[in-house]
């Protein structure tokens, strides 16, 4: 019995690994696909080929696109992170008015669909001269990923006990060094959590990317992968653009195997009896 | 080291509610006083409001002298040890106990270096330095958090019921520890526990609390032979003191199972009362069979529903009737004192080796001199100044 359920277990699992790797795999192998070897109407492609990837790194167009999407995601997390660190402690930690109001506040942005704030921003970025800069975009990105930071981190804070602060002031320490020796190293799995899901969202957005940007000055990757052709005005870019793609994925992979280990479970076991 | 002086502090929260109300206490230099009451007295605010951690409504708080309403925690140079320890858990023990030696930067490394040795060989923690408190057991957690305190040499240590959440085996170790310890270090001490076992071992003077009152302040050998009311009686001693309804005329005192003539000294405390409680704890009766009859024994024989026999003593469970109004008034103080009885009956402790079997009538005896009058509305001890305190 109980080996016929583990055999129908491994079975599902390889189902469903394989619907949802398939479109991986299959960008995978047309990134090594060359030329018109795309049309071959085939899952693997003839012969391994690394011109797409030599191709990509050529085109100015991603190379600057890629520089763009690092530059700003990072930004935006960095100070999303920061801002939300020290907002969500005074959230879990004071009470004062309104305070309930500024978490509902934070979700409700959140929530807004971006597209529809795509055409008045457009208008008030070329007026105040923000069109097609890095903090064009830093902007609107922290609109989303401050929030999201702000409620993953006040659920961090919440989860420390108070204790780790009283014991902290008994022994001597002003708040900030409360907060900085104690709470700080706590949280650091919250910290890395939000940071995670902002440099995600930073990323992987394009309705803003596409919109507020008109050169490689800010675009980042995918909007810059929109704009791509093949190596002739006649081949489809299919193979380039998977190629990019790929490149693009793999630094928020390496990302989330860094962060894995960092967001460690139970890292309180052991303060606080019970 | 400083005493520390508490002078009519009463805090009261926004909504009206007064946790602590006018409590004085004067706590001598190098003196474990032991705050204890049932749940919800105040003795853990009042220990966080001499900490600093929640404010003073009104009234003095003086430590060494100096009025301390205003100073933060961190000011005061106070030790805490917290009921859940509180150690942090990112840091080794080493880095627990020299945690508050790095904050002012004013030691070098060498000097916390010799200093968490020092407190780490008084609480044998030697082994421990380089572990996670994740990794230590309950007890070791303790000792971490009272190394914490002790690295310090500060004016005071605030100890709130940091025994409480050991079981009961390492409690009584952990208790004789801290004993030897405050003795050794010579600090005054403030110890906050609803355990009246632990503030009658521990306590040089022990202060009962009861709903934010102050009720008595005393050596745990007065609050046991002179309680000052009914619920100090009921509260201090394990099982706790009988309480009977006592019917007076003159000198003479009618209980459920017997009556007896007082004398004249104590028949004037009870002034014009009619109706009193009697208080008398279960070591002060004796099996008649067993011991011979002095001129304050008074013996009676009474039907003993259940027994208990522990090896070194016997309990005999004795029901009685009572009015409905002494009823109601000895539910109350038992709810209060968080005990579970709710049967009228007395509890006798008497010698292993008496015969007494369950379902029986019994002959017994009771030290008459030994007995407390209450009164029944106020709780006030009317017989305390008569009372003996033996040596």
């Amino acid at each position: 019995m109980k080996q016929r359920h583990g055999w129908a277990t491994v079975v599902g699992a390889i189902l469903i690994i394989a619907w949802a790797m398939a479109p991986v795999v299959w960008i995978l192998s047309l990134s090594f696909k060359a030329g018109d070897d795309i049309n071959n109407n085939r899952f693997w492609p003839t012969r391994l080929s690394l011109e797409n990837y030599e191709t990509v790194f050529n085109t100015p167009l991603f190379t600057s696109g890629l520089r763009n999407s690092i530059g700003i995601a990072l930004i935006s997390t960095v100070l999303s992170v920061a801002i939300a660190t020290v907002a969500a402690y005074a959230i879990a930690r004071l009470d004062f008015p309104g305070k309930r109001t500024v978490l509902s506040i934070a979700l409700a942005i959140a929530m807004f669909p971006a597209v529809s704030l795509v055409g008045p921003l457009f208008n008030i970025w070329r007026t105040v001269g923000l069109y097609d800069t890095w903090l064009g975009l830093i902007i609107p990105y922290m609109s989303f990923t401050l929030p999201l930071s702000l409620w993953t981190l006040s659920a961090f804070f919440r989860e420390i006990p108070w204790e780790m602060e009283e014991a902290a002031q008994m022994d001597g320490a002003t708040a900030w060094q409360a907060f900085r020796k104690v709470i700080v190293p706590l949280a650091a799995p919250g910290v890395f959590t939000a940071a995670i899901l902002a440099f995600f969202f930073a990323w992987n957005d394009f309705v803003f990317a596409i919109s507020l940007t008109s050169t490689d000055a800010a675009r980042p990757v995918p909007a810059a992968l929109a704009f791509f052709t093949g190596a002739s005005q006649f081949q489809r870019p299919a193979g380039a653009i998977s190629a990019a793609s790929i490149v693009v994925t793999i630094p928020v992979i390496v990302l989330v195997l860094l962060f894995q280990k960092r967001i460690v479970a139970g890292l309180t076991n052991g303060a606080v009896k019970g | 080291m400083a005493s520390i002086s508490v002078k009519n502090v009463v805090k009261q929260y926004p909504d009206g509610f007064q946790a602590v109300n006018d409590v004085s206490l004067d706590i001598g230099d190098g003196e474990l006083m032991i705050l204890v009451g049932p749940s919800g007295c105040g003795k853990s605010t009042l220990l966080r409001m001499i900490a600093g951690l929640e404010d003073i409504t009104s009234g003095e708080l003086l430590i060494g002298g100096e009025p301390a309403n205003d100073k933060a925690p961190r000011d005061r140079n106070l030790a805490m040890v917290f009921q859940n320890y509180a150690l942090y858990p990112h840091l080794s023990v080493y880095e627990n106990i020299a945690f508050p030696l790095r904050l002012n930067g004013k030691f070098s490394d060498d000097e916390i270096r010799s200093k968490v040795e020092e407190a780490a060989d008084t609480l044998e923690l030697r082994d421990h330095l380089e572990r996670k408190p994740s990794q230590l057991s309950g007890g070791q957690r303790q000792r971490v958090a009272m190394g914490r305190a002790i690295v310090r040499q500060a004016e005071a240590f605030l100890f709130d019921e940091p025994l409480s959440n050991l079981d009961a085996k390492l409690r009584g170790q952990m208790r004789t520890e801290i004993s030897r310890l405050q003795r050794r270090l010579g600090i005054t001490t403030v110890y906050v526990t609803h355990d009246q076992t632990e503030a009658m071992t521990l306590g040089d003077r022990v202060a009962v609390l009861r709903k934010g009152v102050l009720q008595q302040v005393a050596s745990p050998r007065e609050l046991y032979q002179r309680p000052v009311n009914l619920f100090v009686a009921g509260f201090i001693g394990s099982p706790p003191m009988n309480f009977v309804p006592a019917e007076i005329e003159g000198r003479k005192v009618s209980l459920p199972f017997v009556s007896f003539e007082v004398a004249q000294e104590v028949a004037d405390r009870f002034g014009d009362r009619q109706l009193l409680i009697a208080g008398i704890r279960p070591e002060h009766f004796e099996d008649a069979a067993l011991v011979d009859a002095t001129s304050q024994s008074i013996p009676f024989s009474a039907h003993v529903d259940v027994t208990e026999w522990l090896g070194n003593e016997l309990f005999a469970y004795i029901p009685f009737e009572t009015s409905s109004e002494i009823h109601e008034r000895l539910k109350t103080l038992a709810r209060e004192l968080d005990s579970e009885s709710l049967r009228t009956q007395l509890v006798v402790a008497l010698d292993a080796g008496s015969r007494i079997e369950p379902g029986k009538e019994a002959k017994l005896v009771f030290d008459a001199s030994k007995m407390h009058f209450f009164d029944p509305v106020s709780g006030e001890n009317l017989t305390r100044e008569l009372a003996a305190v033996a040596s």
